[in-house]
């Protein structure tokens, strides 16, 4: 039941938010996201970090004759990603309390609806209700970028979810496929549950691409390296970066594109072993080229959210190769990579739209000496800076580096490049945060100097949460990597056969049942 | 000649009878009256009265598997859901024309007398058994439908698309019959299990038997839109009253839809020389998607989007018709093609509906940008509009989506990977313009076209019609079920 809860209850706040009048939709919302962060955390308290079995497992028939069913549980690889989609959709609330101004409801019931299916799509178990969530997480998303978005909304609305959808739709085809093959194993009875579809065994030939396991694993590839984005499938990305409104840019980058990298390593990786053995130097290799070619287009960006939608190319890219690298860091570096992803890009996407908020302009160029005006904005600003180019004690460091070694293990090559990535990045991100922050005073600083540019409180309470998370997974990943181990440590011990069981759950005993063994033990020993 | 018939036979049809019984009440009431359209209330509630009774009426013969009169009509699980189909499909047109400036005016009578007898010759094609029943039903189907099309009132547009509808529907009536007497020609019966017995030897060694099955399929090609028989229906759809082009691109699509699949399971295309025949099908399969989602991209008129959006339909579902048609799991594709029919009906039905919610007078052209900011205006329309496209789309969780799921899955599981994958482009194509009104109406603020809110009934209706799609989108099962538990019979 608590899954489910946890999926489902956002569409009912959505309703809820709905039915109240439109002034109290913000203090609601707030109140309800925040309340459903700490509903969520019962997950945490109920999962037992010890085994990589699926967890809190609900099964109920959904269209039995294809053999769909409404299959949620949780397991090391989803845990954290559920978590942060439920972290980040309150910090993404009151972080855009100001920057939304029309049709404040719509909004926030597109981001209950986003959260929904999102928390859906980490949880599902079951390849079409996976499919569904997956693809219901575009709709609310469209509207959010093709209603509060800026100029060029409509293009890049109708291009993001194009774009995506193609890739998704390759995906239900193998998807299919593979429920059929399940049927032959399974005598007669189709079944769409990742469980069955983990049991199957794919005919694979290497060095041939038309061969059953090579086709669906690149069909499942391709709707995944598209939501990542892996170059060269990343063009919507910047656009659908730059025209979204801020909060709208935060869950983008922070949850939607992990929806990709959690596809890898739910479905392309076990499924298709040999298939991603023989073509992980593909993935590998464009995981590295989306690293640098990211970073060098950031470095010329003149607007500062484009610069952060190439940084999120560039790294996607370093999660792909900690993944492909098919070893123990690189996986958990990846997965790793992951939240810190969320969590540091989110953040800069969250400070990048408080300025903006107040200048209404995001050139590089026009800033200049902001730092002496607003102190504080700058010192957080560098913070998460320090966490994007991975400076040890933040979060990204551990993920960087975990991925990084990872990558040497797999191929000295690919670990060389891959580092030059990181130099890169900590160039573009410093030389921007240079020309914003540092230097004569920028126009657009003097004009609004005036009006108060430096954080709010408000915005710190935005900023608190994130820089303290960026600390604490920076100092001890420990705390966050425990609960993931099991799973990664199965994944890759098994990956040739990989299975995955349902942990069963030890009734607890009731009161009754207690008090009533209890005595059936008195009686005995009388 | 002595016409002998059972009384249960009677009990079968009698959906029709009492169709008929409520059609012809009116139109003697106006006679009498006068030659006066008095109340066109009571004609809409006689109609639809007719419509409710016929549906108790078939819904009391689910699960039967009968043959009558001689083996002309034959009851069983496809001609059930689809007869179901057309009479929502036909009350819901009553909804829509009882409000509809184009047809609620003096000739109101006749124009549900014609439309409920129009509804009588579809229910006569999905229960036809026999070629010449078939041809019959297609003709009263029809020849109710020219009459219906050009009773507008509007000046030009609807006389043209009567008379274009009218020369080339009876032009591919020919062709049908020209075919059907091939047929008769080298089986000598004309009822579908004699053909079927004799089909996979006649296509290996009779020519004019083949002459005859391509020729029979063409003319039904014709009815559903396939290309390149597809050309009349953006100048039909746009010039027809709304409430007709629902009616037409719902009710006549549903029925001659299910008869190619009867006359696909005639076991027509088993044979080794029916490759060829069905490789051609295939292509018209693929060549429907394209070009109907091509075109439907260019189009401004939102009729004229919605024809070639059917256009494209068809295609899809002929993927289905084929995986029904060549023997093994024909089941799926056969009740994957029946769900996809339902499924589609009702979205087109609401789509069609709103577009009538917007017609002041019987001359409107509602564009698709008529939408722009309709989000404002009437947020419940505008949602009832979105869910419809998405629904059209084939995106999750609506109905939609497990009607291409069904039929996809049919096509990979018979061997049409390269149509579904095909049809999977064919749907990421029709999304874009699938999206357009949706983006006019939610990401613009301008004024356009207002929901004329005295439509109170066809704005229920199509609420009911969103709701039902987003319902069935989350429980499909039931209804899939239902309906793959009664389509075995087709196959025996």
């Amino acid at each position: 039941m608590l899954l489910s809860l946890i999926i489902f209850l956002p569409i009912f706040y959505g309703l809820i938010i709905w039915l109240l009048p439109e002034k109290a939709t913000r203090v609601t919302a707030m109140t309800l996201s925040g309340f459903h962060f700490v509903f969520s955390l019962l997950i945490l308290i109920k999962f037992d970090s010890a085994t990589p079995a699926l967890q809190l497992v609900e099964q109920v028939p959904w269209v039995p004759t294809f053999g769909i069913s409404y299959f949620v549980g949780v397991d090391g690889i989803s845990l954290w990603l559920v978590l942060l989609t439920t972290f980040l959709t309150p910090v993404t609330i009151l972080g855009s309390w100001t920057a939304i101004e029309n049709k404040v409801k719509g909004f926030h019931v597109a981001m209950f609806a986003l959260e929904a299916t999102m928390i859906g799509t980490f949880l599902a178990m079951d390849a079409v209700l996976f499919y569904v969530f997956f693809e219901a997480s575009l709709i609310p998303m469209y509207f959010m970028i093709g209603i509060w978005g800026g100029p060029r909304k409509i293009y890049a609305t109708v291009k993001f979810f194009i774009y995506t959808m193609f890739g998704s739709l390759f995906m239900l085809m193998a998807l299919i496929a593979l429920m059929f093959m399940t049927r032959d194993m399974l005598g007669g009875q189709m079944s769409a549950s990742l469980l069955d579809f983990y049991k199957l065994d794919i005919p694979f030939v290497g060095g041939d691409f038309l061969n059953t396991q090579t086709l669906l694993f690149f069909a499942f590839a391709l709707a995944f390296a598209i939501k990542v984005p892996m170059v060269p499938f990343h063009t919507w990305l910047p656009d659908a970066h730059v025209e979204a409104p801020t909060p709208g840019s935060v869950i983008l980058a922070g949850v939607m594109l992990k929806m990709g990298t959690y596809g890898f390593m739910r479905f392309a990786m076990p499924l298709f072993p040999e298939a991603v053995q023989y073509w992980s130097w593909l993935f590998m290799f464009l995981a590295v080229f989306g690293i640098i070619y990211g970073a060098l287009v950031a470095m010329v960006q003149p607007d500062i959210k484009k610069l952060v939608a190439y940084s999120s190319v560039s790294h996607m890219g370093y999660v792909i190769l900690g993944l492909f690298a098919m070893n123990s860091y690189g996986m958990s570096g990846g997965l790793y990579q992951m939240l810190n992803h969320g969590i540091s890009t989110g953040a800069l996407f969250l400070m990048v739209g408080m300025v903006y908020e107040k200048t209404h302009s995001r050139e590089i160029s026009k800033y200049g000496g902001l730092a002496v005006v607003a102190p504080w904005y700058a010192i957080l600003f560098l913070i998460v800076t320090m966490s994007s180019i991975a400076v040890p004690m933040t979060n990204g460091f551990i993920g960087e580096f975990l991925i990084l070694l990872g990558g040497f293990q797999a191929s000295y090559a690919f670990g060389v490049f891959a580092v030059s990535g990181v130099v890169l990045g900590a160039a573009y991100m410093l030389w921007m945060v240079k020309r914003v922050f540092f230097g004569a005073e920028g126009e657009l600083v003097t004009k609004y100097k005036s009006h108060g540019l430096d954080l709010g409180l408000r915005e710190m309470c935005v900023m608190a949460p994130l820089i303290l998370l960026i600390f604490w997974m920076g100092i001890f990943p420990n705390h966050f990597l425990k609960f993931t181990e099991a799973s990664v440590q199965h994944l890759l011990n098994n990956k040739n056969n990989y299975e995955l069981t349902i942990k069963q759950d030890v009734p607890e005993k009731t009161f009754f049942a207690k008090a009533k063994s209890d005595r059936s033990v008195a009686t005995e020993e009388n | 000649m002595d016409i002998q018939f059972e009384l249960l036979d009677l009990l079968l049809v009698s959906p029709v009878l009492v169709l008929f019984l409520a059609s012809i009440i009116p139109l003697t009431m106006k006679v009498l009256s006068g030659n006066r359209e008095t109340n066109t209330f009571s004609t809409f509630a006689c109609g639809l009265g007719g419509v409710i009774a016929a549906t108790f009426l078939t819904a009391a013969n689910y699960g039967i598997q009968k043959t009558a009169f001689q083996e002309a009509l034959r009851f069983d699980g496809l001609s059930f859901w689809i007869q179901m189909t057309v009479l929502l499909v036909a009350g819901a047109t009553l909804i829509f024309s009882k409000e509809s400036s184009a047809t609620n005016n003096n000739q109101f009578s006749e124009f549900v007398f014609l439309l409920l007898n129009s509804a009588i010759g579809m229910m006569v094609v999905v229960w036809a058994n026999d070629l010449m029943t078939l041809f019959i039903g297609i003709e009263l189907m029809s020849l109710c439908l020219y009459i219906l099309i050009a009773l507008s009132s509007e000046e030009r547009l609807s006389k043209e698309a009567a008379f274009k509808y009218f020369v080339l529907g009876s032009f591919a009536s020919a062709i049908m019959l020209y075919g059907v007497s091939f047929i008769y020609g080298t089986v000598n019966a004309t009822t579908i299990p004699e053909i079927t017995k004799l089909a996979p030897d006649l296509m290996e060694t009779n020519r004019l038997f083949l002459m005859g099955v391509i020729l029979t399929m063409l003319g039904l090609f014709f009815k559903v839109s396939i290309f390149p028989f597809h050309a009349w229906t953006p100048d039909v759809y746009q010039g027809a009253a709304t409430p007709l082009t629902a009616f037409m691109s719902t009710g006549v699509k549903a029925v001659s839809l299910a008869f190619i699949l009867r006359f696909f399971t005639m076991d027509i295309l088993l044979s080794e020389h029916s490759t060829p025949l069905m490789n051609a099908v295939e292509w018209l399969a693929a060549l429907t998607i394209l070009v109907g989602n091509i075109a439907a991209i260019m189009q401004t008129n939102f009729k004229r989007m919605l024809a070639y959006s059917s256009v494209a339909h068809s295609g899809y579902v002929l993927i289905g018709l084929l995986a029904a048609g060549v023997g093994g799991e024909a089941l799926l594709g056969a009740s994957g093609v029946v769900f996809y029919v339902i499924s589609y009906a009702i979205m087109t039905l609401g789509a069609f509906g709103v577009i009538g919610l917007f017609e002041t007078n019987e001359d409107s052209m509602i564009d698709i940008d008529d939408l722009k900011g309709l989000a404002q205006r009437s947020p419940w329309v505008a949602a009832c509009i979105s869910l419809f496209m998405l629904s059209l789309a084939g995106i999750p969780p609506t109905v939609g989506f497990f009607g291409k799921f069904f039929i996809f899955s049919a096509a990979i599981k018979q061997g049409f990977v390269w149509l579904a994958i095909w049809g999977v482009i064919g749907s990421v194509i029709s999304v874009y313009f699938y999206l357009r009104p949706i983006v006019l109406m939610y990401m613009y603020d301008e004024e356009g076209a207002t929901v004329i809110s005295s439509k109170v009934l066809t704005q229920m209706a199509i609420t009911i019609a969103a709701l039902l799609i987003l319902a069935l989108g989350i429980f499909s099962e039931p209804l899939y079920k239902a309906v793959l538990a009664n389509m075995g019979s087709l196959f025996l």
